[in-house]
């Protein structure tokens, strides 16, 4: 015992051990350094260019009040920014309970079921399922058999990206609750479906709410499938039941153009959009931080 | 009782030490008593100094070994058998400093009778006869702690009556020698104190030994007929 | 000298009996669990995880309006037989329960009687502080609401009442509609212990109520327990085996799903029966 503790003491700053680890550190910080400048340096580009492309449409007033223009007129997205709003509210609507609903059974009830099993996985499918075969299917099994492209097409498009996305989220926000909980509120003689209302969705509220702004954010930028559902629209259209107009259609079909003028607008719906998935994404994160 | 070893070896050693401490107490107690009544026996006025001096040894057990329980309670808080060790331990110390205490008192009063000149009752039996008793009863009661046995200690209780029965037929003599000599009253009256002395320790030795039952036991047989006593441990 | 010689052999022969004395200045003695009326009668009851038997032929009676503790190992079962006695096994499909578990002659095991209202009766604080995400006067009132309906002057009342009753009143009364959760652990604790009795339930289970408080919280819940035992029957389990001793009249060793010993909480802590309980509480190896 003594006699190890007498021997010289490995701990010093010349081991060899320890100088090849500090070696080894300080090659790895320099590479995920590197890696992280590379990284922001295409993000920065890439949100530069937006902003210097779309920012001179940004300003102009008229892209919000006017129409999208025919080639060499000029004109606004207002037709488009009202369409996706429309479209994506109402996605959002349709896809929101669901996803909550479903959510809720997964992390309430259906604990050890092969049903909740089953459900989960192809949850998790869907939630990685490209977004144009949603646009496929919602194309084949509704826009082809009412024979004409429509807004709420694009909306059930759009819903059932949501869908996936609050699903998920809902499902671990809730397991996230610590079980405890349930079984105090149990303990006081409360059913299960007023526990989940009064007090699990209570603990997991900013964490649910969380994920439906992330679905919102996500779905506001979809081009594919609103392409096979709602199409587009060059005139204003509030309804729902008739092909709508959308940014990200018109930014598609605009970008593709040879026309200088539509290439401008494209810009500026595109750093539209860039904006608004970021505000989204500061709100959620602002509202996840102020419930720790 | 549980007699695996405690998770805590520190507690272990603990108690084992303070266990160590009492018997080495007792040991020294008893060397106190016999060195007394060979004083009273002898009047050797140096062995007389040793055991006043000494005393103050067994002074310092008592005061350390209580340093050593308050250290274990506060630290362990000792449960069942511990606590009941514990606790009689702390009992038996304040026994043994009064048996001290009481062998102290035999040396004086020995030295006062010897500077009074020679007594017969110095060289008489009865009161050796007691000693010894007295001895014994000590003896053994620190043999039944060391070993936690509760039929020695059982044995202790009984051999009280033959102390007490000793110190009246010492008093029935010492009375005799008075009528018989009033010259003698001063010295035997001394000598009533060192019979006294004697069936103290006596006393003391059965609060030890009833302390043993106690840690064994977790039955409290202070102030109870002997039968009692015996009944209680016929139990199981 | 004749006289002397009488005196000291009356001193012998009027030594007391053992039991006659030992009462005098002594602390009223409990009486025995078995003599008291039950609250709980458990009769050989079973418990199993699946296929796990954590509770093995438990049979003994919890007395009313005493604290009783249950102490043993982590694993020993303690407190899953905690939690059969308001059904919270149900909650997971693979555990069950046999036996009996009696209150007021119901078996709690068997019965149809609705596991709310079982459990309305039979309040419990956990071991982790668990307030509701609601105000501190929800958090109490959510509870009472469940099966009251009153004015908001009598739920005031109530709130304060519980809010009384578990110590935490003067802490509490100028915050009532801040957030449950911003309270300190050991507040939290009571909150949680005020929220339970808010519903005067009948029987209070403790499960580890203290092992996440510092100990000035403890203490406090510790004097509420003692308190509380004036209405309700309480039942702790407990990993430290001083407040077991410090709060309980009755306690219970377990271990290895099986009931060892159970007695009167001083006889337990001083002078156990079996030597299993004896290796438990002095710390030694089994």
């Amino acid at each position: 015992m003594s006699a190890v503790l007498n021997a010289q003491s490995a701990i010093h700053s010349g081991n060899r051990l320890y100088r090849s680890r500090k070696q080894l550190n300080f090659v790895l910080l320099a590479v995920s350094s590197l890696a992280l400048a590379f990284g922001l340096f295409w993000l920065v580009w890439i949100l530069g260019t937006l902003l210097y492309e779309g920012g001179t449409a940004l300003a102009r007033a008229t892209l919000y009040y006017q129409m999208t223009p025919p080639p060499g007129a000029d004109g606004g997205l207002a037709n488009a920014i009202v369409g996706s709003l429309l479209m994506v509210g109402a996605g959002t609507l349709i896809g929101t309970p669901v996803g909550i609903l479903a959510g809720t059974y997964l992390a309430e009830y259906g604990h050890r079921g092969w049903l909740a099993g089953a459900t989960r996985f192809l949850n998790d499918v869907l939630l990685s399922a490209p977004s144009i075969v949603m646009g496929l299917f919602v194309y084949s099994v509704y826009v082809a058999k009412v024979g004409h492209f429509s807004g709420w097409a694009g909306a059930i498009a759009l819903a059932l990206l949501v869908i996936p996305v609050v699903v998920r989220t809902t499902d671990d926000m809730l397991k996230l609750v610590p079980n405890t909980l349930r079984e105090a509120t149990m303990a006081l003689g409360c059913p299960a479906w007023k526990m989940v209302i009064s007090v699990t969705y209570r603990a997991a509220r900013t964490g649910i709410l969380t994920g439906i702004l992330l679905a919102i954010a996500r779905i506001s930028g979809e081009t594919a499938p609103l392409l096979f559902t709602a199409l587009n629209n060059q005139f204003w259209s509030s309804n729902m039941n008739a092909p709508m107009a959308n940014l990200p259609v018109v930014i598609f079909q605009f970008a593709m153009s040879p026309y200088e003028d539509w290439h401008r607008l494209a810009w500026g719906g595109a750093a539209l959009i860039t904006l608004a998935v970021l505000v989204l994404n500061i709100l959620a994160r602002a509202l996840f931080r102020k419930s720790d | 009782m549980g007699n695996a070893e405690h998770i805590s070896k520190q507690f272990e050693a603990d108690l084992d030490t303070t266990r160590t401490r009492v018997l080495q107490m007792g040991g020294l107690v008893e060397a106190q008593i016999l060195a007394a009544i060979q004083a009273f026996s002898t009047g050797d006025a140096a062995l007389v100094t040793q055991v006043i001096e000494n005393d103050a040894r067994v002074n310092g057990y008592e005061v350390a070994i209580d340093g050593a329980i308050n250290h274990i309670v506060v630290k362990r808080q000792p449960a069942a058998s511990d606590l009941r060790l514990i606790m009689a331990i702390s009992k038996i110390v304040t026994d043994l400093e009064r048996i001290g205490d009481e062998a102290e008192k035999i040396a004086r009063m020995s030295k006062r009778i010897h500077e009074q000149g020679a007594h017969p009752a110095q060289r008489f039996p009865a009161i050796r006869h007691a000693a010894q008793i007295a001895v014994k009863m000590l003896r053994q009661s620190l043999d039944s702690f060391a070993r936690l046995d509760v039929n020695s200690a059982a044995e202790v209780l009984k051999e009280d009556t033959a102390i007490d029965d000793e110190f009246r037929s010492v008093l029935r003599q010492l009375i005799t020698y008075m009528m018989e000599d009033p010259r003698t009253i001063s010295a035997s009256l001394e000598t009533v104190w060192v019979a006294k002395a004697i069936e103290r320790i006596g006393d003391h030795s059965k609060n030890i030994a009833e302390q043993v039952i106690y840690i064994v036991r977790g039955t409290d047989v202070r102030h109870t007929s002997f039968e009692d006593v015996e009944r209680e441990l016929s139990k199981e | 000298m004749e006289a002397a010689t009488s005196a000291i052999n009356s001193a012998a022969a009027s030594r007391p009996a053992i039991h006659t004395t030992m009462r005098e200045g002594r602390p009223a003695e409990t009486a025995a669990p078995s003599d008291l009326k039950a609250k709980l009668k458990i009769n050989k009851l079973n418990f199993y995880y699946g296929g796990f038997q954590a509770i093995k032929n438990v049979t003994m009676d919890i007395p009313e309006r005493k604290v009783t503790a249950f102490i043993g190992p982590s694993g020993c079962g303690k407190s899953t037989l905690l939690r059969t006695f308001n059904r919270m096994y149900a909650l997971y499909p693979d555990q069950r329960a046999e036996g009996e578990i009696l209150m007021d002659g119901e078996n709690l095991v068997t019965t149809k009687q609705d596991v709310s209202l079982i459990r309305a009766k039979i309040g419990m604080v956990f071991q982790k502080p668990t307030p509701f995400p609601m105000s501190i006067y929800d958090n109490i009132a959510f509870g009472v609401r469940l099966f009251e309906s009153m004015s908001k002057r009598e739920m005031d009342e109530r709130v304060e009442w519980a809010l009384g009753r578990a110590a935490i009143w003067n802490e509490v009364k100028d915050k009532l509609s801040q957030s449950g959760q911003s309270l300190s652990g050991g507040q939290q604790q009571r909150l949680c212990i005020a929220r339970g009795i808010a519903i005067k339930p009948e029987v209070l289970l403790l499960d580890e109520p203290c092992s996440a408080l510092d100990p000035i919280s403890t203490a406090k819940v510790e004097e509420l327990i003692h308190e509380l035992k004036t209405d309700y029957t309480v039942v702790i389990v407990t990993h430290n085996m001083q407040q077991a001793a410090r709060v309980s009249d009755f306690t219970a060793y377990m271990y290895l799903g099986e009931l060892i010993e159970y007695d009167v909480t001083d006889t337990i802590f001083i002078k156990p029966k079996k030597a299993a309980t004896e290796d438990y509480i002095t710390g030694r190896f089994g």
